[in-house]
């Protein structure tokens, strides 16, 4: 059977920044895999476009069997029409849509509903499967009774599963961050993903945190549902992940098991980077070294080295 | 497995719940829904005793209308206050409703039941032209265009000729079913309906218990949900599996159809319909109402329509002055309660209760977990610290 998730050649360019510049790689269901790099090293780019929020600039991301990348024909390409049309949901595959296939996500920064209720929260992400007549609500039907009392009873089991003990009732910014976090993980879970995006879910997280949220990813590994992260904690990473992918500068430059990617000397370089050579002080003087080129340039010749 | 959740075969099951939870109390005393819907009761118990206390033309007028802007402002709550589109030209979706209403019944000639319909019908329709463009844009932006559309319904009717133009349209008719119509009247128990006014009250009594809590219905379901998490956070929406822009245009499209019947409502009660009615004011107005009184909260809308479409009539002694007062005392409700009157978060006084928020680690050491057992040690670590 082929991955889960197959990414590949994945470009996203703003304007002259190249966020995501040719990623590959593939996740198999069922496997916990991490995503690492420095900072601005475009990994959260990379997940907006495989979740369906950004569109990539070319590459292909296809999720169990459906393409999440849409090519528009040239015609409209030509009429500089795409980005219109696909403003108006033409052409492209929306979010919501992605994570009807299967493939759930949290954010890097919390972005729970915050006027909800906690048991709301996670009722709201069974939207997509939950059946619900516009008549059988406005008259209360029992059939919407009926799917009311077990979107309610499903909510409270993830709620239960992701460790949720406090008042469900009590609206999210109630909650300390921890609790947020957890809550987050559980509406995630609650659109029956078969693939679920974590974009740093260990971030602000104390030492206790950290390690039940390992444990909970371990047993959300165990439901069957393949879970890839972004993380900067390093610990974590090597003790749960069962593959790494390292991204610098929109490109993959590693991939391999924890032990791998710890001795790479790739990534170490990409982490710690490398001595640049030391400035000729006279050059400085006489000004023919432009100060503010400095940095890009020794980034350029680093990548060079490594493609 | 029941068939109100629909999942794939191969989809993942939710665990099930590991603690029982009592059931939510609900007494009128006990919980915030109960002393709601008591509340509510009351208030229709009051209101259907008001015209035997005082049941003339003014009181009833004054009534009638007040009644109305409830309807519109808890159609606006929909857009505003669940779905959090500002819109400042709502009142264009009453117009709708008034005009179609009105032209149907007097230049086509329909009956007023016949009417209704298709004024629902062609309030849907303007929720789908007005929505359907704009309902890309966020925030501002959609503030400028729904304010520019509601002009535009605005002037149209104003140099149309089958609006009449200026002059509006006259000698709208009242509901008739066979030979008797509300302008009639009738005796029971001895007690006479003469006024039609009265019957507008009451059928705006009606009217206004099925906006309110139809509206409050879809707003505690599925398609509620869906609104105030677009407006929470529309980006999470989308990401929770919610069309978001299907959510929005569906919220569009219920306050449409809550103005349209307020403005067919307003038509067959005034029996004329004119586009001054149809001014910014009353877009303006009636937003003001639902921040006034507390976004998405029924109780606190209806307090707020309440407030804006009586505090004008009771101020009238004040003559001139009444404006100036009535802005005054927005002013100062706005300073002390920045929420609204009775916002949507609000909990009953003497239901609040500090509640201990458990420690943030209390939650794993609650569901242990059979795979976790290389964690173990690191768990009894933490116990024994």
């Amino acid at each position: 059977m082929s991955a889960l998730l197959e990414v590949s050649d994945l470009r996203l360019q703003f304007g002259g920044v190249k966020a995501v510049d040719g990623l590959s790689f593939t996740v198999e269901s069922g496997e916990i895999l991490a995503v690492i790099g420095p900072n601005g090293a475009g990994k959260t780019s990379a997940f907006n476009c495989i979740s369906g929020f950004y569109l990539p600039t070319s590459g292909s991301v296809v999720f169990d069997g459906n393409d999440i990348v849409r090519e528009a024909p040239s015609i409209w390409r030509s009429l500089r029409l795409v980005d219109l049309l696909q403003s108006f949901g033409f052409y492209r595959v929306l979010p919501s849509r992605v994570t009807k296939w299967g493939m759930a996500r949290t954010f890097q920064n919390l972005r729970l509903f915050r006027e909800l209720s906690v048991l709301d929260n996670v009722k709201t992400a069974m939207h997509a499967n939950l059946r619900e007549g516009f008549w059988a609500t406005l008259l209360h039907t029992p059939g919407y009774r009926r799917a009311e009392q077990e979107c309610a009873d499903q909510a409270r089991g993830w709620l239960d599963f992701v460790g949720f003990t406090g008042d469900e009732n009590l609206y999210v910014t109630q909650l300390p961050y921890g609790e947020q976090r957890r809550v987050e993980i559980a509406r995630a879970l609650a659109t029956s993903p078969k693939l679920l995006l974590l974009d740093e879910p260990a971030a602000g997280l104390n030492f206790n945190e950290k390690q039940a949220l390992m444990q909970l990813i371990r047993r959300i590994r165990d439901l069957g549902v393949a879970v890839v992260l972004i993380e900067h904690d390093m610990g974590l990473i090597m003790e749960l992940a069962e593959r790494i992918v390292v991204l610098n500068y929109g490109k993959e430059i590693a991939v391999g098991t924890p032990e791998q990617i710890k001795n790479d000397p790739v990534v170490i370089e990409a982490y710690l980077g490398v001595e640049d050579e030391p400035i000729d002080d006279t050059k400085l003087q006489t000004g023919t070294v432009d100060l503010s080129l400095l940095d890009t340039g020794s980034d350029k010749t680093r990548r060079e080295k490594r493609s | 497995m029941s068939r109100s959740l629909k999942t794939r075969d191969s989809a993942l099951r939710a665990p099930s719940p590991l603690f029982d939870r009592p059931d939510a109390p609900g007494g009128i005393f006990t919980s915030n829904r109960g002393f709601l819907r008591a509340l509510g009761v009351a208030a229709v118990v009051l209101l259907a005793v008001l015209p035997f206390l005082d049941a003339s033309r003014y009181t009833m007028s004054i009534a009638t209308s007040a009644l109305i802007y409830v309807m519109l402002c808890m159609g606006l709550n929909v857009v505003v206050g669940y779905a959090g589109l500002l819109d400042l030209g709502y009142i264009a979706f009453f117009a709708v409703g008034a005009y179609v209403s009105g032209i149907l019944t007097t230049v086509v000639g329909w009956p007023m039941w016949m009417a209704l319909p298709a004024t629902v019908l062609a309030c849907i329709v303007a929720g789908v032209i007005i929505g359907a463009p704009t309902l890309r844009l966020r925030s501002d932006y959609l503030a400028i265009v729904t304010l520019g559309f509601g002009e535009i319904i605005r002037i149209t009717a104003n140099n149309l000729q089958i609006t009449g133009g200026p002059s509006g349209i006259h000698g709208i008719p009242t509901w008739q079913f066979g030979d008797w119509s509300f302008a009639d009247g009738f005796t029971l128990f001895g007690l006479e309906f003469p006024q039609r006014v009265v019957f507008y009250y009451f059928v705006g009594i009606v009217v206004v218990l099925v906006g309110v809590i139809g509206a409050g219905r879809l707003a505690r379901g599925k398609l509620g949900r869906a609104w105030k998490a677009v407006r929470d956070d529309e980006d999470a929406a989308e990401a929770m599996g919610i069309n978001t822009y299907i959510a929005k245009i569906t919220a569009y499209i219920i306050g449409a159809v809550w103005a349209g019947v307020a403005g067919q409502l307003m038509a067959t009660h005034l029996s004329a319909i004119s586009p001054n009615s149809f001014q910014f004011l009353y877009s303006a107005l009636i937003l003001m109402a639902v921040v006034l009184g507390g976004m998405g909260s029924t109780p606190g809308v209806i307090i707020g329509a309440l407030f804006v479409s009586l505090a004008p009539e009771l101020l009238r002694d004040f003559s001139e002055w009444r404006f100036l007062i009535f802005g005054i005392l927005l002013v100062v409700v706005m300073l002390f309660r920045p929420a609204g009157l009775w916002p949507s978060t609000a909990v009953l006084p003497w239901l609040k209760r500090q509640k201990p928020v458990p420690p943030p680690t209390a939650g794993f050491m609650a569901v242990p977990s059979p795979s976790a057992n290389e964690d173990l040690e690191t768990v009894e670590g933490e116990e024994s610290r």
